[in-house]
């Protein structure tokens, strides 16, 4: 008979970061465990960088999607030199790249999107493989940290405020802030110009406060339902024989669901992350 | 929900300083995410965005300077079918008053035409009335003559008598006229 584990420390002991890695008790020389570094202080801020696991993650992503990228335009180039059909590996890759620069980046970027491009593919591609390296055994997914999807918002703030000031020009990029009001002129106008200035600046740090947490709760959410349900099997786990299998058999399959779901929800989020940040790129750009 | 909240002691306990929780932000993942994030951008941009966009960015130049080909062309063709338009109209007057000309022309050759057919017409006409009257009074003088000598013989005959021809034929033209008289 098993003892039931605490389900909650274990939900969220593995959606946590930490300063190990490894394969579990396959592959025990694979587990590693490092010290944390000293702390820094910048002013009030008290910063680490010890590299995490969520670190080992995004670097790894990051060389897949390398690889994938690199693979794939070798390949092209073959196909090409050759004068043959695109196929395979190659023309999938190059039909989702394509996918998010032209329905994704510029679509939703519109004219003088194709500057903007590659920024929203690396963005789409490398949120993809870290969401997608979460549901590999041992995996863990770089996106369910706060830290990551903040520092990705922030790369998506900057660009949206300094594309837009580049292209509006100092005057332009202050009416975004302090909007010059239909049918009001005068004083009344410049009053609420100036009472809308709060508001509008609350809008410019919200759209990245939430593209940070949509993606940070999507991606944790699901590993907490697909670890709760696994938590059922041990919860029950000193039932008789019958039941017990039945729960594991049910909480499998519920679990299957849950994992293609999650699939989804991968690509899902990484398209949203990327298209909203292209939306609010092109808000600012034809900003009048 | 106190089970959590032991359990999360526990893991803080077990890993001393390690965050715990996904809800503790670290603030050192922003600088390592933005470190990945810079160099997978600068890395893809330089070596992989290149290669697999060449084609899609070749056709795109293509269809642009296309687009634009075509565009030029078109303002050409307008251009043309502007200049042709006036031509034609042009050449529509030129027509028309050709063919007003030529129709006057013709107005007035056929008036010339009737005019002189009309004029030798009567001409004709006249002729043909004088000779008929010329033919008429020569055919009377004839007549008239053959009548005196049928008049003669037959006088001449009745009579049996022997008569100064040119004395009886003033007798009988001076009878005839009188006989025309009395009628």
């Amino acid at each position: 008979m098993m003892q039931a584990p605490n389900i909650g420390e274990v939900v969220m002991h593995h959606t946590a970061d930490a300063y190990s890695f490894g394969l579990g008790e396959a592959f025990p020389s694979l587990n590693l465990h490092w010290e944390r570094w000293p702390d820094l202080h910048l002013g009030p801020l008290v910063v680490n960088l010890t590299p995490t696991k969520h670190v080992v993650f995004l670097v790894l992503a990051a060389g897949l999607v390398f690889l994938t990228m690199w693979v794939a335009g070798r390949k092209l180039e073959q196909q090409r030199a050759g004068e043959r059909a695109p196929s395979g590996f190659a023309n999938a890759v190059e039909a989702m790249v394509l996918f998010v620069r032209d329905e994704i980046a510029i679509a939703n970027i519109g004219h003088g999107g194709e500057k903007f491009a590659p920024y929203i593919m690396t963005l789409f591609f490398f949120i993809l493989y870290s969401n997608l390296l979460g549901l590999l055994p041992h995996g863990s997914t770089p996106t369910g940290n706060l830290a990551v999807t903040g520092a990705l918002a922030i790369t998506a703030f900057l660009t949206i405020e300094i594309s837009g000031f580049l292209t509006l020009g100092p005057g332009g990029y202050l009416r975004t802030i302090f909007p010059t009001i239909p049918g009001l002129s005068g004083p009344a106008g410049l009053a609420m110009s100036l009472a809308m200035g709060p508001i509008e600046l609350i809008g410019k740090l919200v759209k990245p406060f939430a593209l940070a947490v949509r993606l940070f709760g999507n991606m944790t959410a699901g590993h907490f339902v697909i670890l709760s349900l696994f938590g059922l099997i041990f919860l029950f786990g000193h039932l008789p024989l019958v039941p017990r299998w039945g729960i594991g058999i049910v909480t499998s399959g519920l679990v299957l669901g849950i994992m293609l779901l999650e699939i989804f929800v991968a690509l899902l989020q990484a398209y949203v992350f990327a298209l909203l940040t292209s939306v609010f790129i092109g808000l600012m750009q034809h900003e009048h | 929900m106190p089970g959590t909240l032991i359990g999360w002691l526990a893991v803080l306990q077990e890993h001393q300083a390690a965050p715990a929780t996904p809800f503790e932000v670290n603030f050192g993942l922003f600088f390592w995410t933005w470190v990945v994030f810079i160099a997978l951008f600068l890395v893809l941009r330089r070596f992989a965005w290149p290669v697999i966009l060449k084609n899609t960015e070749e056709r795109e130049r293509r269809i642009r300077h296309q687009l634009a080909d075509a565009e030029k062309m078109n303002a050409e063709a307008k251009a043309l079918l502007e200049e042709h338009r006036r031509m034609m109209a042009s050449a529509k007057g030129q027509t028309h008053a050709l063919l007003a000309e030529a129709k006057a022309v013709a107005e007035r050759e056929r008036e010339a035409l009737l005019a002189r057919a009309r004029q030798e017409q009567e001409q004709i006409l006249e002729r043909a009335k004088r000779e008929i009257a010329f033919e008429r009074d020569r055919a009377t003088m004839q007549l008239r003559r053959e009548a005196v000598d049928l008049s003669l013989a037959a006088a001449a005959k009745l009579l049996e008598a022997k008569l100064d021809s040119e004395a009886d034929r003033r007798l009988v033209t001076e009878f005839l006229e009188s006989a025309e008289k009395g009628q």
